[in-house]
Order: C-alpha cells, then sequence, then structure tokens
C-alpha cells in the first residue's frame, strides 16, 4: 500500500479555494436573481388566485372543440290541486314511448311532490316545468336544490322532487306538470370556433411554408459567404479587387438596363401560355447545347482577350436572366393553368391539390418576378466586376515599385470614399445607425499600422509567433484608433447622446441628388485610410477577401438573428399592414439570418477531402463547390430546412399576437374576451399541428443525417 | 523530369515540416517515400501540386516552375497531376461514375459544371477508366457503398480521367488490409510500367517499397535521410530511418 496520507500540494489548495469562491459567486448570482425575479411563494397560495387559475385551467382544457344541434320534447301529466275524492286522474299505464308520472297526483300548495320518467334519452338534460289554468309556465327547481336543469339516468329514467307552486285560488284546478328533455339531433359537429381556428390554422402553415422557402436560396447563398473553410483560402489581388469594387454600381446599372428586360421578355414567355413556355424552354435548352460548347472556339474567331470575355460574359449572363425569368414565368403559368374546379370532375382532393400547389409555385413565380429587377443588377454587377478582376489582375502584376504604390494610393483611397460613404449614408438614418462608420473605418485602420510595420520590417523568410503577436497587436491598436478618429471628427457621440440625426447640409447637389456634408466628411476619411493602405500595400499586395466577406456576413446574420422575430413582425406591421404577410416577411427574415447560419456550419463540418482531391485535379473553385461541397451538404440543408419549417409554424402561430396573421390573433382575441374554451380550442390546434410537423421533421431529418 | 530545390515549408503555427530538400526524379520512376509519421511525406507530396504552398524553394517539372505558376497556370499543371489519398477523398454520397468523370473537371467548360452535365464522350472515358481498374459494374452506385479497396480504385481512375504524366500517392494503402494493398500497388506498378507514369508513392511499409519502387527516399524530421536503391536498406539503415527500437515487419 502505498502512503495515503500525502502532503496537500499548494496548487491543490488553491483547487479548493477556488471552487468554494465559485460555490459562493453562484450562491449571491442566484439570490439576485431570486429577488430581480419577484419570487414570492405565498402570492400562488391564495385562495383567490387558485380559484382564478382553476377556473381558466378547467376552460383551456375543456375546449370548445364540437357543438351539437338539440330538439327539445315536451312530456305532460296532470296534477290537481287538493285531493278529493270525485275526480281521480287515471293513472299512466306504461308503455314504450317517453312519458312522466307524478306522485302523488294531488295536493297543495308548497307540498313536495316526486316525479317519475321513463324512456326518455339517456344522460340527456332535462327541466320541470309547472303550468297553471292560466297557462303559464314556472320553472321548478329540483330537489330543493337551486338547480333548473338535471340529469336523466343510463337507463333513460329519473325521478325527482319538486314543489307544488302556491297559485292564489286554484283549489280543484287541474295543472299540468311538463318535462322539457333535450333530445340531441344528428351527429356532433365542429363548432364555429374549431372551423375558425382550422381556417387560421391552415393560414398558419402556408405562413410558415411561405416564410421558409422564401428564405431557403438567399440562406444557401449567404452560408457560403459565412463558412470560413470556403471564404479563408480567397486572397485577392488589391489592384484587381478595387476595379472590381469601383465596377460594382456600374454592372448594376448595365444589369438593371440591359438584363432586366431580358428576363421581363423571358417572364412573359413563360407565363403566356403553355405552347410559347414550351418553345421557350426548348430555345433555350438548344441554346444552350449549341450555344456553350463553341464558346472556347471563339478564341480561334476573336482573338482580342478583352472582347471576347465580354461576348462570354454577355453571353452568360443572358441565359441567366433568361432563364431565371423563364422559371418565374413558368410559376405563374402553373398557377393560372390550374384554377379551382379543373379538377373538380376527376376530384376535389386533386383540385384542391393543385390549387394549393399553384399558390406555392406561382408565389415562387412571383417573388421572382418582384425581384428580378433586382436579380439583373446583381447579376450585372457581379459579373463586370468579376470580368474586370481578371482582366486587371495580370497587368496590374506587371506594375513597377513606384507605380504599385502610387496606383494603390489612388485606388484605396477611391474605394475608401465609397465604402464610407455608403456606410455614411446608412449612417443617415437613424442615430445609432452612425455607428457603422467608425466600426467599418476601424476595419479599414486595422491594415493600417501592420503594413506600415512591415514597410520597415521585412517578412520573416520563416514565419514565427513573435512576428505574428506583433501584427496581431499592431493591427488591434490600429483599428481601435481608426474607430475613435473617426467617431470623434463625425462627431457620432453627441447624436448619440442626443438621439438625433447628424446635422444635414448638402455640400454639393448633383441631379437633384445631395451630397452631405457628413456624407463628405466620411468620405474623406475613408479616402485617407483606404489611400494610406492601399498606398502602403500596393496594388499587388493582396487583400483577404474572402475573410473580409466572412466577417461581414457573419456579423450581418447574428446582427439579424439576435432580433427575434416578434420584434420584426412589429416593424413589418408598421409597413404592410396587419395580416399574414406580416408575419410571412418578419419569418422570412428571420429564417435567413438562422438557416444562413446553419447552413453554414455544414459547409464548416464537411469532409475537406474531396475538396483536395478535386483541386488536385485541375477544378476550378466553381467546380469544386459543385462537385465536392454541394453533394455533401444537400441531405443536411433538406433536414434543416424541414427544422426551420417546423420552428416557423411555432413562431407563426405567436407571430399573430403583434398582428402577423394566423392563429395567434385568434388566440390572442379570445384571452382578451376571457373565452378560454375557445382559446382552448386554439391551443390544442396549435398543440396537434406542432407535434405532428414535429414527428415529421423528425423523421426526415433522421432520414437525411 | 521533376526538379525540387531546397524545398521547406514552415507551418503558419511555425513548425518547420519540411527542412531545405534538394531531389530530381526523371521521368518514368517509382519512387517511394518513407518514414516515420509526421516526417513530412505528406507535406513534400502536397508542395509538389501546390496544394500546400511551399515557404521557400522552387519545384519545377518540365521545365515549368510550379512554385510560380499564377492560378490559372497552376490549374493546367494540376490536369496533369493525378494524386490518390488515404483516405481515398471520394464524394461519398456521388456516384462512383460521377466521382470519376469529376477527374476530368479540368479540362470541360466550367459553365457545363453549373448544370451538372458531362458530355458524352467523357462519361465513355471514366467508363473506359472504371474498366481499367476492374469495376465497371459499380458505376451507378455509391461510393459510401463500396470496399476500401474498390474506393481507392475509384481514386486511381478519377486520375486517370486527367491523362496524368505523374502521380502522386499519398499512404495509398494505408487503410486496407494486405492483400487489398498488393491489388492497388500492382494497379499503380501497371500505370508506371503501361503508360510510362512517373509515380510518387508514400509508404509505411518498408516491404510494399522494396516490392514495388525503383528508388526510395526516406525522410525524417523533414530532410532526407536516405535516398537510393531499397536493397540498399540494410538493418542499420533502416534502424536510422525508423529509430532504434523499430524492427521491420513484412507484409505479404
Ligand atoms: N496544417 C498544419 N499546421 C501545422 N503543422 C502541420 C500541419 N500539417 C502537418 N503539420 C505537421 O507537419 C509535420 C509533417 O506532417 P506530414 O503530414 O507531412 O507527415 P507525414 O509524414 O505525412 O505523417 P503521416 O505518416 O502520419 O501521414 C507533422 O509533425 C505535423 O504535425
Ligand atoms: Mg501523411
Amino acid at each position: 500500500m502505498m502512503n495515503t496520507k500525502t502532503p496537500m500540494r499548494s496548487n491543490q489548495i488553491l483547487k479548493r479555494i477556488i471552487i468554494l469562491l465559485i460555490i459562493a459567486v453562484v450562491l449571491v448570482v442566484f439570490s439576485y436573481g431570486w429577488t430581480v425575479t419577484d419570487i414570492d411563494l405565498a402570492v400562488p397560495q391564495e385562495p383567490q388566485r387558485q380559484e382564478n387559475v382553476g377556473n381558466a385551467l378547467r376552460e383551456l382544457l375543456s375546449p370548445n372543440v364540437f357543438t351539437q344541434d338539440y330538439e327539445v320534447s315536451a312530456y305532460t301529466t296532470n296534477f290537481r290541486i287538493t285531493c278529493s275524492d270525485s275526480e281521480i286522474i287515471p293513472p299512466t299505464t306504461p308503455s314504450d314511448s317517453p312519458y312522466i308520472v307524478v306522485e302523488p297526483t294531488c295536493g297543495e300548495g308548497d307540498e313536495t311532490v316526486t316525479v317519475f320518467g321513463y324512456n326518455l334519452p339517456a344522460n340527456g338534460l332535462a327541466r320541470m316545468n309547472w303550468i297553471g289554468e292560466d297557462g303559464e309556465r314556472r320553472i321548478r327547481q329540483v330537489n330543493g336544490e337551486n338547480e333548473d336543469n338535471f340529469v336523466v339516468r343510463d337507463d333513460g329514467t329519473f325521478s325527482v322532487q319538486i314543489q307544488v307552486p302556491r297559485i292564489r285560488g286554484t283549489t280543484g284546478e287541474i295543472h299540468t306538470v311538463e318535462l322539457q328533455a333535450r333530445i340531441p339531433v344528428g351527429l356532433p359537429r365542429f363548432s364555429n370556433t374549431t372551423n375558425l381556428v382550422m381556417e387560421k390554422m391552415i393560414e398558419t402553415i402556408f405562413l410558415a411554408l411561405i416564410a421558409t422557402a422564401v428564405s431557403i436560396l438567399p440562406s444557401a447563398i449567404l452560408s457560403f459567404m459565412a463558412a470560413h473553410n470556403l471564404m479563408r483560402p480567397i486572397r485577392a489581388q488589391f489592384g484587381s479587387l478595387m476595379v472590381s469594387f469601383t465596377l460594382l454600381p456600374v454592372g448594376w446599372l448595365l444589369g438593371v438596363l440591359l438584363l432586366y428586360p431580358v428576363g421581363q421578355f423571358a417572364f412573359r414567355l413563360g407565363s403566356e401560355n403553355v405552347l410559347v413556355a414550351f418553345g421557350a424552354v426548348v430555345v433555350v435548352i438548344a441554346g444552350g447545347i449549341v450555344l456553350l460548347p463553341r464558346i472556347n472556339t471563339l478564341k480561334d474567331l476573336i482573338p482580342i482577350v478583352i472582347v471576347r470575355r465580354l461576348l462570354n460574359t454577355a453571353l452568360i449572363t443572358i441565359l441567366i436572366l433568361f432563364i431565371v425569368g423563364l422559371i418565374g414565368g413558368l410559376g405563374e403559368l402553373f398557377r393560372a393553368s390550374f384554377p379551382r374546379g379543373t379538377f373538380a370532375n376527376v376530384s376535389t382532393f386533386i383540385d384542391d391539390i393543385f390549387v394549393y400547389m399553384g399558390a406555392f409555385i406561382g408565389s415562387l413565380g412571383e417573388i421572382i418576378e418582384f425581384t428580378l429587377q433586382v436579380v439583373a443588377g446583381l447579376t450585372g454587377a457581379f459579373a463586370l466586376s468579376s470580368l474586370g478582376t481578371s482582366l486587371a489582375k495580370e497587368p496590374l502584376k506587371k506594375t513597377d515599385t513606384t507605380f504599385n504604390h502610387l496606383l494603390g494610393g489612388i485606388l484605396g483611397a477611391l474605394g475608401g470614399a465609397i465604402l464610407l460613404g455608403m456606410t455614411a449614408t446608412i449612417g443617415l438614418s437613424a442615430a445609432w445607425m452612425g455607428l457603422l462608420t467608425p466600426i467599418v473605418a476601424g476595419a479599414l485602420a486595422t491594415t493600417l499600422l501592420p503594413q506600415a510595420y512591415r514597410w520597415f520590417v521585412p517578412k520573416p523568410e520563416v514565419p514565427n509567433q513573435t512576428d505574428r503577436n506583433i501584427l496581431r497587436v499592431l493591427a488591434w491598436t490600429s483599428g481601435v484608433i481608426g474607430f475613435f478618429v473617426t467617431f470623434t471628427l463625425l462627431n457620432v457621440g453627441q447624436s448619440l447622446v442626443e438621439g438625433m440625426l447628424p446635422a444635414q447640409q448638402p455640400v454639393l447637389t448633383i441631379n437633384g441628388a445631395n451630397l452631405y456634408q457628413y456624407v463628405a466628411f466620411a468620405m474623406g476619411i475613408g479616402a485617407v485610410f483606404g489611400g494610406f493602405a492601399g498606398g502602403l500595400g500596393g496594388v499587388r499586395g493582396t487583400f483577404p477577401f474572402g475573410s473580409a466577406i466572412y466577417n461581414t456576413t457573419r456579423t450581418i446574420l447574428n446582427t439579424l438573428r439576435s432580433i427575434e422575430p416578434l420584434i420584426m413582425g412589429l416593424v413589418f406591421v408598421i409597413w404592410v399592414g396587419i395580416g399574414p404577410f406580416a408575419g410571412v416577411l418578419a419569418l422570412a427574415l428571420h429564417s435567413i439570418a438562422s438557416l444562413g447560419k446553419l447552413y453554414s456550419e455544414q459547409i464548416e463540418s464537411i469532409d475537406a477531402g474531396p475538396i483536395e482531391a478535386l483541386q488536385s485535379t485541375g477544378a476550378n473553385r466553381l467546380q469544386t463547390i459543385m462537385y465536392a461541397v454541394v453533394p455533401q451538404i444537400i441531405p443536411p440543408y433538406i433536414a434543416f430546412t424541414m427544422y426551420r419549417w417546423d420552428i416557423n409554424v411555432r413562431m407563426s402561430t405567436i407571430i399573430g399576437f403583434v398582428g402577423g396573421g394566423g392563429v395567434g390573433f385568434l388566440l390572442q382575441q379570445q384571452i382578451n374576451l376571457l373565452q378560454y374554451r375557445n382559446a382552448g380550442v386554439a391551443v390544442l390546434a396549435i398543440a396537434i399541428v406542432v407535434s405532428i410537423l414535429d414527428y415529421a421533421s423528425a423523421a426526415i431529418r433522421e432520414r437525411y443525417t | 523530369m521533376l526538379i525540387i530545390e531546397n524545398l521547406t515549408k514552415v507551418y503558419d503555427n511555425g513548425f518547420m515540416a519540411l527542412d531545405n530538400i534538394s531531389l530530381e526524379i526523371p521521368d518514368g520512376q517509382f519512387v517511394a517515400i518513407i518514414g516515420l509519421s509526421g516526417s513530412g511525406k505528406s507535406t513534400l507530396l502536397r508542395c509538389i501540386n501546390r496544394l500546400i504552398d511551399p515557404t521557400k524553394g522552387r519545384i519545377i517539372w518540365n521545365g515549368l516552375d510550379i512554385t510560380a505558376a499564377t492560378d490559372d497556370e497552376l490549374r493546367q499543371i494540376r490536369r496533369r497531376i493525378g494524386m490518390i489519398f488515404q483516405q481515398f477523398n471520394l464524394v461519398k454520397r456521388s456516384t462512383v461514375l460521377t466521382n470519376v468523370m469529376s477527374g476530368r473537371l479540368g479540362y470541360i467548360n466550367p459553365v457545363y459544371s453549373l448544370f451538372n452535365y458531362f458530355p458524352p464522350k467523357e462519361k465513355a472515358r471514366a467508363m473506359a477508366a472504371l474498366e481499367r481498374v476492374g469495376i465497371p459494374e459499380k458505376a451507378n452506385n455509391r461510393a459510401s457503398a463500396l470496399s476500401g479497396g474498390q474506393q481507392q480504385r475509384v481514386g486511381i481512375a478519377r486520375t486517370l480521367m486527367q491523362e496524368p504524366e505523374m502521380m502522386l500517392a499519398d499512404e495509398p494503402v494505408a487503410s486496407l488490409d494486405p492483400a487489398t494493398s498488393h491489388s492497388v500497388m500492382k494497379y499503380l506498378e501497371l500505370l508506371n510500367q503501361e503508360d510510362k507514369m512517373t509515380i510518387l508513392c508514400s509508404l509505411h511499409f518498408l516491404s510494399l517499397a522494396r516490392a514495388y519502387s525503383h528508388r526510395v527516399i526516406a525522410l525524417k524530421d523533414g530532410k532526407i535521410e536516405f535516398d537510393g536503391h531499397p536493397k540498399d536498406i540494410d538493418n542499420d539503415r533502416f534502424k536510422m530511418i525508423y529509430g532504434e527500437d523499430a524492427v521491420e515487419v513484412e507484409i505479404h
């Protein structure tokens, strides 16, 4: 045996002290939390509150789902006031049909008599009436209780005691004892509340579906930009990047002017009629098959590289817009081709399915129609700027040292001015948006000191940790300095405190568009920072383009995700009014942020082997993504999209609380009216739909992961 | 001819994986690269097609400076250098045929790839490649449904699509059983003999190197410890490469 009494080492003692400290801190945190959250164990025990909650829960758990039609039947027997021998009321003879007997059959006012009933509807609700000779009906409370109604027994019989009413001057009168029994007619059916809830539930599911569908494409695109394993390695030559940056607005303009009409034309072709749409599809496919393989042969036809590339780009962008427009048009055509009743003679179910499908596909078509201009602009912008990048790259590479830095400074100043001009314009919209410019300026400035350091201390041949640490510290320092310099120069602090927008004096007016002093100032700062960064780095220097995109996308996604859909719903209700549309927009926006993140995490966790393998075959970046990344992410994308739909259904059930449509609006209404039994129906419907979807999405996810 | 001059690779964390390596490899040679785990075999192979960018030094292949190539030039060069991997690096969910055809991406119009389209003659080429490695019947199976040896043969078929002049093989048989290892090595031998392909193959087992290679290069801590004919590795040399405690095991 070893000696168990080893002396406690000092780090062990330290460890225990730390554990004790942690326990103490946790205790303090929890006690503070207890107080802050108003926890008071006495309140739930107050009898009044317990009764209230009991009632509310009872009603919630007795949802008003069904309703029943009733018919009220009356059965009578006679009763004589004051017994006498002369007129005896004959006893009722037993029969199969319902009847009642009163015992005794005569008596005085205030006497208690017993009424028996036979062959009545079992468990039916019934009440006793007393009808005097004046014909007036008096409800008799049964068994001396404070109850008008009673329930017939299982075997269709009952016996109740009622009091003979005292009616003035009534000796010898024959009164009628009447039983009113309620008999259900037909089968129980759904209540009006249920029908309304079901209608709203369908609206809810569609709301969630469309919000999810709309978010898929944007989040898929964003997910690529937010995946560090794809973006990190992308570095671009600074000069060609700046060229492409300045070409972006030009490309946008060209896209809107030239490509948008192409898309519109294709949309019209697609939505016109089946024949035209079919023709257009054939033309696209044939055009693709004939033209695309011959693109490479252009080399011999047109020897000038720029012209050839321009033609190439034009051809491809036109094709893209044509296809996008055509798909949108086909969506519209689909909806128009199957109006309600198309398959009515086959089956209403199939008819319904086509109507629903038409609504969905048609919506997608409509979305394409609405966004066609943006798509055209973006396509143009990206096409032209990527063309500019690749054309500028080689010539810029050959610039000599002086020219390299001079040109870098000029292009950097231009790019910086455009960038901060954009952020400052956004900053004019709200006081706190003013923070955007200092933040971006700070990010821009992070390159300044490290580059200046590189100017004096050349890059070590073998990378080492000290050098990297120095660079990191310098980057942070210059970033923070850049932030505060911009913050001070633009007087952001004042507008933050006062909640006011920066003063807006136009310094320049071109074609009615004002250049505000604030924006001009920001552009100046951008030009200085960008100019220095570009000048130090030179046009030939590399810029971590991928990381910049990655960080920007991540920041936007994280910010969007931190805003609750209910709050987004509030804003959209102001924008587009109360109703499901506002809900769709709110959920779609939140879904884009959330799916973008989830998707990008899937990209980050894929097997890198195939990427490496395809790179080694000489495939370009796009091909590598298509063949090594996309096949790996399709299953998790499907799974997460299902998951998101599931979440969106949950959220759309409450988005109605802020006016976003769906079943939530109904729920809130009924709760406000204290109609808990009606609210219970909505709660039940939500529970059913959510659990079905939960199950379905889990099943699908399991298949794909 | 592949000429490697003063090749050095220092990873971002400062670790020197290759230390001033110089080599000349004539066309058509079957070279085995051996060495302990972490000795830099994978790093050396990946520097040759620049999956890893070397820190210093030059790599010149048939007069082309690979280390100075632009992105476009590099893709042209990579098309002619096949590479297979220990983990096969197939896209598991795609079919065998798609995996094989993806070896041709460097040659076909990138626009096709947007639409996931391969011309019919490339499909025929892929079938021929699969026939060459003996598994044409698996063309439409998912890659994940194949055994390890079959997957590695798909990997070889994928490189055949490149019509390569040189093959880099990074421990191609390290996750295979001995019998399967030999069948895969036989295919490499065939490519070397029939197609006159230069082959650089890193291996864990000296016995495999002895059986298939013309020349063995042993790495140790990023330096060349031995460069010569396989039969010149005697027990002393072996202990120098693998350490004092190592014992040579045979693989049959
Ligand atoms: N990305 C990286 N960053 C830092 N160090 C790395 C990286 N990749 C490899 N190394 C290190 O470089 C050295 C050589 O690695 P390499 O993969 O080339 O060895 P190897 O000979 O192929 O080993 P094995 O037989 O285990 O595959 C190892 O010590 C490894 O830890
Ligand atoms: Mg290795």
